[in-house]
């Protein structure tokens, strides 16, 4: 008896506190001319900044904090944290491809966008960005903002002096233009490191994630079963990238560090894979290193294996949000494609919406930095043809704790590509759930 | 008792309570912030615990016995040792050393006490950073060095006991002045005058820092190795920030200095595996409580078994009343053995 009317009172009075919290909230987020702070979180480089400032003033009270990441791989502790905590996180949460398939684990913990009128603007983006966004029960969680077209960054100078055309239309035909392959890629690398001595890549992980990234079916397969061990296919991949960076074409470099930079600017490698956001990050370690335009990097309409995507963010709005309906407002706000052209510019991400993408590829301005390359037209060209792949849940986890450690053996020298693929298997076995 | 007043009563009352309550703030903080987390991860470590998706199935053990036949969790014991005893030993005969040096009359003696402060004011991440950079494989300042003066360059990043040791040196460069100025303060108070006799019966200075000096600051000399030893063990912003490539936790590209911390948070927030990550930090809690229990004794034996410090005359002066007594009937040596454990 005693207990039960303990629980009860228990029960009344955090049903109370609730009941405050909730008016409360109702309270604030009524257009009453009071001001509201919107959190967002966002990592890398999301080029927002002018664009928050832009809001704001389009939308008198209305205050936006925003917080960036240094990487994707710390948003996702951050977001992981505050998911497992039950709160903490922002009114808006940027979430990047590579883990959105376990936040789809959890989708319910998301607002379903359309409640806010997902549905009247859904038409903007590219159909499979939309369906990479939509849960299993058809709730659309997320905005796209940007895609990773991938391309290739090459420094000119460094082609120039090992007897390689630099000029950015040669160096698209030399690697096979449309037919570009993997094979001819590392063909190449061979041929640059016989006359210079020096490396091709900066390290395997970029490339391998290239890659995989290119395949119809990844780590999972579209039904979301695990596709790793007994898969050829990747298996043969694996094999010929360690072949290549066994060569010497792997430069072996700790990737986010690259030697504070230097790497990219005293010519320890000659090509790197650039997805769209990937502009930023090497413009960014350039600058870092002491290098600038003259470093001599530029940017080719050509990408080994054909279309290949790698990245791309969304930003989703938690149930824990207290202004959900004016958190879903900006968050499609910043993923129009005006504010999207407008990302491009400021951080050379590339849109996800149709009409961005038509905006970019027919207005090619040159990016003074990757030595005038149209940046934007090139970006829009590499999109053509992608498809998106089935992420699964713990498709981050094999890409760096099962395949990062086994690539390092190849780049380290340590073992070779049949032994390093061993190595990555007996990892995947313990470190999965499957 | 019917005849106290209302006031008189009071007054009762808050002669018994109100120690209570002065000591309260501690241990409802204690219990809010220490205990409860320690007993919930104990209940967390009993479940298949997914980071996300939540609490599972009740396990009972199978948490602990999987990790305890995990490979990786044993690497993760032997690194956090090795990185723990690269730095506590030199440290703490480094802050020892020190303590005496700013012990002696000095001049500036505040700066130099400030000075050696100096580094521990500086976070961990910051010291990491500048550290790291030292410590680079390919554009590091010491292999830079090292190549100038013709000598191979040190893989400070995939070599074991090289990561170990850059690790360690970070540990040591933060710890070593704010140990050496606990132990200052224990060295001041030590009565001059043992010192003085000692000087007048021709003890050196050396003899006289290890007979009287280390003797007298045996209760501080426990504090910071128990303290060192705690921190030491649970080390994790060093080895995680010394690692900037990997985003998962692995600490070198083949776990080369994957603390049982940094283990723990690859489990916890990278395999999402909440319950196993759970009985990892249990585990680590046990072992902590363990080495340090040895530590405890050993300190203890090592300053009573050098020489006869001053805690030691005070117990004989102490001890000799009972000792005529027990001429008397028995020397019962367990007696004894007691005084000393005093």
């Amino acid at each position: 008896m005693k207990i039960s009317r303990g629980t009860t009172a228990a029960v009344v009075a955090g049903a109370a506190a609730f009941a405050l919290i909730a008016t409360g909230c109702s309270s604030e987020a009524g257009a009453d001319g009071e001001d509201i702070e919107l959190t967002i979180t966002t990592f890398g480089t999301f080029g927002y900044d002018d664009l928050y400032a832009q809001y704001e003033e389009e939308n008198p009270g209305i205050t936006i904090n925003a917080t960036n990441i240094d990487t994707g791989g710390n948003a996702r502790t951050d977001a992981f944290t505050k998911l497992a905590a039950g709160s903490g996180l922002s009114d808006i949460v940027a979430v990047e491809e590579g883990w959105l398939g376990a936040i789809q684990e959890v989708s319910d913990q998301f607002v379903d966008l359309r409640d806010f009128g997902a549905d009247d603007i859904k038409d903007r983006w590219v159909d499979w960005k939309l369906a990479q966004a939509t849960d299993a029960d058809g709730r659309i969680i997320g905005y796209g903002t940007d895609i990773g077209p991938t391309g290739l960054c090459y420094n000119g100078q460094l082609f120039e002096a090992a007897g390689m055309p630099s000029d950015r239309e040669a160096v698209a035909e030399l690697f096979g233009g449309d037919d570009a392959t993997w094979e001819r890629y590392f063909e190449l690398g061979k041929q640059y490191y016989d006359a210079t001595g020096k490396a091709w890549f900066d390290h395997s992980g970029f490339v391998w994630n290239s890659i995989v990234n290119q395949l119809d079916e990844g780590y999972y397969t579209a039904d979301g079963e695990l596709n790793v061990e007994g898969n050829a296919e990747l298996k043969e991949a694996f094999l010929e990238l360690s072949e290549a960076a066994q060569y010497g074409l792997s430069a072996d470099q700790a990737a986010w560090d690259w030697g504070g930079g230097k790497a990219f600017v005293d010519g320890t490698f000659a090509t790197f894979v650039c997805p769209g956001w990937m502009l930023g990050v090497v413009q960014g370690q350039v600058e870092a290193g002491g290098g600038d335009a003259s470093t001599g990097w530029d940017f080719a309409d050509v990408f080994p294996g054909g279309a290949g995507n790698w990245g791309g963010a969304f930003l989703t709005v938690p149930t824990t949000s207290d202004h959900q309906e004016e958190a879903a407002k900006l968050a499609a706000w910043l993923t129009a494609p005006e504010q999207q052209v407008a990302q491009f510019e400021a951080a050379g991400t590339f849109p996800s919406t149709l009409e961005a993408q038509e905006e970019l590829a027919a207005n090619p301005e040159p990016n003074e930095f990757f030595n005038d390359a149209p940046v934007g037209s090139i970006l829009a060209s590499r999109a053509e043809g992608v498809v998106a792949q089935f992420k699964g849940p713990d498709d981050s986890l094999i890409q760096e704790n099962v395949f990062g450690p086994a690539l390092r053996s190849i780049d380290e020298g340590t073992k070779n590509g049949e032994e390093a693929w061993d190595e990555a298997i007996s990892l995947l076995n313990e470190l999965v759930e499957q | 008792m019917s005849s106290l007043t209302q006031r008189q009563r009071m007054s009762r009352l808050d002669v018994k309570i109100s120690p209570y309550l002065y000591i309260a703030p501690f241990f409802i903080l204690f219990a809010l912030v220490g205990l409860f987390p320690l007993l919930y991860t104990f209940v967390v470590s009993l479940f298949d615990w997914h980071l996300l998706k939540g609490q599972g199935d009740f396990v009972g053990l199978a948490n602990f016995t999987a990790i305890l036949e995990d490979r990786f969790f044993w690497n993760s014991i032997f690194n956090t040792f090795s990185i723990f005893l690269l730095s506590a030993i030199p440290q703490l005969i480094a802050a020892l050393v020190i303590a005496a040096v700013l012990d002696a009359n000095i001049r500036a003696k505040t700066f130099w006490r400030m000075a050696v402060l100096l580094p521990y004011v500086v976070t961990p991440v910051a010291v990491s950073i500048i550290f790291s950079n030292l410590f680079g494989d390919d554009y590091g300042l010491i292999n830079n060095l090292l190549q100038n003066f013709g000598l191979d360059p040190v893989a400070w990043h995939r070599d074991t006991f090289a990561s170990h040791f850059a690790i360690a040196t970070m540990v040591n460069w933060r710890w070593t002045g704010y140990n050496a100025l606990i132990l200052l303060a224990a060295m001041q108070a030590v009565p001059r005058e043992l010192h003085e006799s000692a000087a007048i019966d021709g003890a050196g200075a050396v003899r006289r820092f290890m007979s009287i000096t280390i003797p007298s600051i045996r209760p501080t000399m426990i504090f910071v190795i128990i303290t060192a030893t705690i921190g030491g063990l649970q080390i994790f912003a060093e080895p995680r920030l010394f690692d900037p490539a990997t985003a998962g936790g692995v600490g070198g590209s083949h776990r080369q200095f994957q603390t049982t911390v940094l283990y723990l948070w690859e489990m916890a927030f990278f395999r999402q595996n909440f319950g196993e990550a759970a009985a990892i930090a249990w585990l680590l809690f046990l072992i902590i409580v363990v080495i340090g229990f040895i530590n405890f004794m050993l300190t203890r034996r090592i300053a009573t078994g050098e020489s006869a410090g001053p805690r030691r005359m005070f117990l004989r002066r102490r001890r000799r009343p009972r000792e005529k007594q027990a001429d008397k009937t028995l020397t019962t040596p367990g007696t004894i053995a007691e005084d000393v454990k005093l």
